[in-house]
C-alpha cells in the first residue's frame, strides 16, 4: 500500500508451483512491477505475507535477504548492467568477489554465455552492445547462479518482434531446465506464443487467471 | 571478507578516487589542513617535553653567597648540601671565576666588566641534582632551608621555570588536542560528503549490485576504503608538509634562539607520525562508514 489510502497491491492471492513458467499481465500501473519487486525483496507488503520456497521474505534480516538474492534471477526491461563492466564482469562479480572457485566459476560464466551466443562479446562493454545483446547479458547474469527462480520485468520492451521472440524462447528453454519462471509483459502476442499460465492484474487486483 | 572481496573494494575505491579527483584533492587538502595544524602542536608540545626532560636532567641549584660570608657559614652550608639526597655534586664558584665565566660567555660586554673598581658577581655554589631523586615540592622547602642559611644572598631552581615550561607544553598540547578534535570533525564531514557524491555517481551500479545478492559489506566495503585512502593521503600530505616546516624553522629560527633549545629539538618520532597517518586513516574511515549508512 502506498500511503493515503491508494493500494499497489490487494487481496493478491497467488500460487506458483515449482518449474511453473506464469506470466504477469495487465496495463500499465496493475500492479505486476510491484509483485516482482515484493518477490525480489526491493519492497515489502504493509499487510499480508509473500513466501518464496517457504520462507517468509519480510523475517529475513538485510544480509539473509541479499543471500535470497543471489539464489534468485532477475531480468528487467531497462536491462540494469553495470556500463563500466565488461559483460563477463557483469555476469560473473558478484559470485566471483564472494570467493567462488575461480575455475568453476568461469567455467559456468563462459557455458551460459556460450549458450546464450555472447562467448565473443564476453571482454565487450554493455553500451557496446546491441539491445538484444544486453538482454542476452542481463538473462547470463540471472543464469550464472543456476536460480530455482527468474523474475522478469517487461524483459522484451525495449526489444523488436523478432528479439522478444528470441528472448521468450530463452525463457522457455530456461524454464525446461527446471528453472520457475515468472514474466510480467503486457505483450499478449508473445503470451499466446509461448503459451503459458497468465495472470491478469488490474488495478492492484487479480481479475483472470487463465 | 574474502582477498576478492578486498581486491574489488580497493579497485572500485581507487575507480572513484580518479573520477572524482577535483573534489578527492579538496578533501584530502582538507584533512591535511587538520592534521598539519595537530601534528603541528604535536611537534611544538613533543619538543618542549623533550627540552624539560632535557633539562630536568641537568636542572640544579645556584647558591649565590654574600661577599662577607664566615668560613663557618661555608662549613654549615657544604654539610647541609651533603647531607641532602637529592645532591648529587656541587662545586663552588668564585668571584673570580664567576667574571671568568662572563667575559667568557658575554664576550661583548667583558669590557664593561673590567672599567668596573671591583667585580660585582658573588662567589656561589653551583649544585647538581640527581633527577631521580628530584622531587619538586620537596626541592622547594630545601631551597627556602638554603635561602634561610647564614651568607647565603639568593637562591635560583631551575626546577621552577622548567615547571613552568612543562605547564606551557600542557596548554599547547590541549589547546592542540581541542582544536585538533574540531578540524577533524570537520575533515569526518568534508570526507562524507565527497564519499556521498561518489556514492551518488554509483548510485545506479550499487543498485544492481544490490539486485545482484551482493553483501552489505561488499556495498559499503569500497566508500570505507574509498575514505581510509583519502584520509592516509591527507595525513601524508601533512607529514611532509609538517617535516618541510620544521626543517625551516630549524634552519632559520633555533639557531636564533640558542644552541641549548637547539640541541633538544627533532622531528615527530617514527611512532607519532605513524599514529598521525592512522588518525588520518581513521577520520576518513569514519567518513567513509558515515556515507556508507545510506546504503541499505
Amino acid at each position: 500500500m502506498y500511503g493515503r489510502g491508494i493500494y499497489a497491491l490487494r487481496d493478491v492471492s497467488l500460487v506458483v508451483e515449482k518449474g511453473e513458467f506464469v506470466f504477469l499481465t495487465g496495463p500499465s500501473g496493475a500492479g505486476k512491477s510491484t509483485l516482482l519487486r515484493l518477490l525480489l525483496r526491493q519492497e515489502l507488503p504493509t499487510d499480508g505475507t509473500v513466501k518464496v520456497a517457504g520462507r517468509d521474505l519480510a523475517k529475513l534480516t538485510p544480509n539473509q535477504a541479499q543471500a535470497y538474492r543471489r539464489a534468485v534471477g532477475f531480468v528487467f526491461q531497462d536491462f540494469k548492467l553495470i556500463p563500466s563492466k565488461t559483460v563477463l564482469d557483469n555476469v560473473g562479480l558478484v559470485p566471483r568477489v564472494l570467493g567462488a572457485t575461480s575455475v568453476q566459476q568461469q567455467r559456468r560464466t563462459f557455458q551460459v554465455l556460450k549458450w546464450l551466443g555472447l562467448q565473443h562479446r564476453m571482454n565487450a562493454y554493455p553500451l557496446e552492445l546491441s539491445g538484444g545483446e544486453q538482454q542476452r547479458v542481463a538473462i547470463a547474469r540471472a543464469l550464472v547462479n543456476e536460480p530455482a527462480l527468474i523474475l522478469a520485468d517487461e524483459p522484451t520492451g525495449n526489444l523488436d518482434p523478432d528479439l522478444s521472440l528470441e528472448i521468450m524462447n530463452l525463457f522457455r528453454d530456461i524454464n525446461a531446465r527446471g528453472t520457475t519462471v515468472l514474466v510480467a509483459t503486457h505483450n499478449r502476442e508473445l503470451m499466446r506464443y509461448v503459451g503459458r499460465r497468465a495472470i491478469t492484474l488490474d488495478h492492484g487486483q487479480v481479475v483472470e487467471t487463465s | 571478507m574474502t582477498a576478492h572481496a578486498i581486491t574489488y573494494c580497493f579497485e572500485e575505491a581507487l575507480a572513484s578516487l580518479w573520477r572524482q579527483r577535483v573534489s578527492v584533492v579538496l578533501s584530502v587538502l582538507t584533512i591535511a589542513a587538520a592534521l598539519l595544524v595537530l601534528g603541528g602542536f604535536l611537534l611544538v608540545t613533543v619538543n618542549l617535553d623533550r627540552a624539560v626532560s632535557k633539562w630536568s636532567a641537568a636542572a640544579e641549584f645556584s647558591v649565590y653567597l654574600h661577599d662577607g660570608i664566615t668560613p663557618e657559614q661555608r662549613v654549615a652550608l657544604n654539610t647541609l648540601l651533603d647531607g641532602h639526597p637529592a645532591v648529587s655534586s656541587r662545586e663552588y664558584v668564585s668571584k673570580a671565576d664567576a667574571a671568568a665565566r662572563f667575559r667568557r660567555d658575554f664576550p661583548d660586554l667583558a669590557a664593561g666588566l673590567a672599567d668596573l673598581s671591583r667585580n660585582p658577581l658573588p662567589a656561589s655554589i653551583e649544585v647538581r641534582l640527581n633527577p631521580a631523586k628530584a622531587d619538586g615540592a620537596k626541592l622547594d622547602g630545601f631551597a627556602r632551608q638554603l635561602l634561610q642559611a647564614g651568607g647565603v644572598a639568593d637562591v635560583r631552581f631551575d626546577r621552577r621555570w622548567l615547571e613552568r615550561l612543562a605547564q606551557i607544553a600542557s596548554g599547547v598540547r590541549w589547546t592542540g588536542w581541542i582544536l585538533g578534535a574540531v578540524l577533524l570533525i570537520a575533515s569526518v564531514l568534508t570526507v562524507a560528503t565527497v564519499v556521498r557524491l561518489a556514492l551518488h555517481a554509483r548510485r545506479d551500479e550499487v543498485d544492481i549490485m544490490q539486485l545482484m545478492g551482493a553483501p552489505i559489506g561488499l556495498l559499503r566495503g569500497p566508500l570505507v576504503v574509498e575514505g581510509i585512502l583519502q584520509g592516509g593521503a591527507g595525513a601524508l600530505v601533512a607529514l611532509v608538509a609538517l617535516y618541510a616546516g620544521y626543517v625551516v624553522l630549524r634552519s632559520r629560527f633555533l639557531v636564533v634562539v640558542g644552541p641549548a633549545f637547539e640541541a633538544a629539538a627533532g622531528f615527530l618520532p617514527i611512532g607519532l607520525s605513524a599514529l598521525l597517518v592512522l588518525v588520518g586513516m581513521g577520520v576518513g574511515c569514519a567518513g567513509g562508514f558515515l556515507a556508507a549508512r545510506h546504503v541499505r
